[in-house]
């Protein structure tokens, strides 16, 4: 048995880490299935799945370090006019930041419910805002 | 005040009720992957990017596509949204048989700011005699053109149409038209702020992120190709700031400009002084 769902949402910040937990958690106690597995996954190439924990201070830590890593000033070859676009590239840094964070993740279904570490939480990570922005929520297992 | 001058809001889902007109403006202009974008987003977007005003530009080639990209009714629609934040502009093609009336209808009725042409796309240059009526209008109504000049991304486009130099003979015939030769006419540059400095009406946008980041394009050819005091001391009153989004968002052409180290007198004229002048809306 397997259960697909869309989300959508528009982010804030050009960087932001939306935390989308309780969102999976209650997908998967809708879908019916008992025990299987369900996966997180971003339906783009400038955005990120993390998981980590929910704190401020690391959320800050991981936008720092991802700033570190990919400065947003520095000569990307993602910088010029795109005939099959017709815009110009300019995100590169949020490119190569969904590089660092994934594009997905998985957790265990036990019993109806998303078995995840007690600190774990999902985030959708926005790397390249504003925009609006879609993820799946794919869970697989026996109803 | 900032104003983006050179804003396009053909993707609006106000005016995109079915994938049919989405497709086809898209074709028309030559953007291909973009999605819809709801007014109530573009705002935000606006809000974020720290601009209070936007110059949204139609085109219209309805002569031979069949219809407008986005006609002057549905400008107004777009800026009845958010008229505290839209400048609607009209789009005529020249080719219309009622383009006259249809013209005055726009300004007289339904009160839009100004009047784009892409002389490249209608394959005319700027002193066919056809487009004299059009500059009457305009000047009679104190109504200013933002031409297309230069390099252009929309199909069937030959730059040769839209040389900054063409447009001499509008300004010498037409002094009180104020007229904009957007993208600085890139690659024409040269040509365009001998315009600037000798025209006390001609204008230019900086809409011309066609390479490279905005901030080492801005300071390549302000700074490197030109000498910054260049613009600072010459033609600081006729350059406007403009992103030409979607082919660029706004938020990242305003934050390369502003990295230019330009004296704040300056600053003032191009974020948003000189765009007042250009439109008409001194107090």
């Amino acid at each position: 048995m397997i259960k697909l769902y869309e989300r959508q949402l528009e982010t804030h910040k050009e960087f932001e880490m939306i935390n989308i937990t309780a969102d999976v958690r209650k997908a998967v106690e809708e879908s019916g299935i008992k025990n299987g597995i369900v996966a997180v996954i971003t339906k783009h190439t400038t955005t990120g799945i993390m998981v980590n924990e929910a704190l401020p201070c690391v959320e800050k830590d991981i936008e720092i370090l991802l700033d570190r890593l990919v400065p947003n000033d520095y000569p990307y070859v993602h910088t010029h006019m795109l005939p099959t676009y017709g815009t110009c590239s300019g995100n590169a840094p949020g490119h190569l930041k969904s590089l660092l964070a994934g594009n997905h993740c998985m957790f265990p279904v036990i019993d109806g419910q998303m078995r995840t570490g007690g600190e774990q939480n999902i985030y959708f990570a926005e790397l390249d805002g504003l925009q609006i922005r879609s993820y799946f929520i794919e869970i697989m297992g026996e109803g | 005040m900032v104003i983006d001058i050179h804003t396009h809001p053909l993707l609006f889902d106000e005016i995109n009720e079915n994938r049919d007109d989405l497709l086809f403006r898209k074709e028309q202009f030559g953007v291909f992957k973009s999605g819809i974008v709801p007014v109530d987003f573009e705002l935000r977007l606006l809000e974020d990017a720290g601009i209070d005003k936007a110059v949204l530009l139609p085109e219209d080639y309805s002569a031979e596509a069949g219809r407008a990209i986005i006609s002057n009714d549905e400008m107004v629609r777009i800026v009845n949204r958010s008229p505290e934040h839209f400048i609607g502009f009209a789009g005529i093609d020249p080719r219309r048989e009622d383009a006259e009336k249809e013209l005055i209808r726009a300004f007289d009725e339904l009160k839009l700011a100004g009047l784009k042409l892409n002389l490249s796309r209608l394959h005319m240059y700027p002193d066919d005699s056809s487009l004299a009526p059009i500059y009457e209008i305009c000047e009679k109504k104190n109504k200013p053109i933002m031409f297309h000049a230069g390099y252009s991304w929309e199909p069937n486009t030959p730059a040769k149409y839209s040389e900054p130099i063409r447009f001499e003979d509008v300004a010498v015939n037409y002094p009180d038209l104020r007229f904009c030769l957007a993208h600085m006419g890139w690659p024409w540059w040269e040509e365009t702020i001998m315009m600037l400095m000798k025209y006390p009406n001609v204008y230019a946008d900086t809409s011309m992120v066609y390479m490279d980041s905005p901030k080492n394009y801005y300071s390549h050819l302000f700074s490197v190709n030109m000498n910054l005091n260049w613009l600072q001391n010459c033609f600081q009153d006729k350059v406007m700031f403009g992103s030409n989004n979607p082919r660029f968002r706004h938020v990242r052409s305003l934050a390369g400009m502003k990295e230019l180290p330009l004296r704040q007198d300056v600053r003032d004229a191009v974020f948003g002084g000189n765009a007042i002048r250009f439109l008409g809306l001194e107090g």
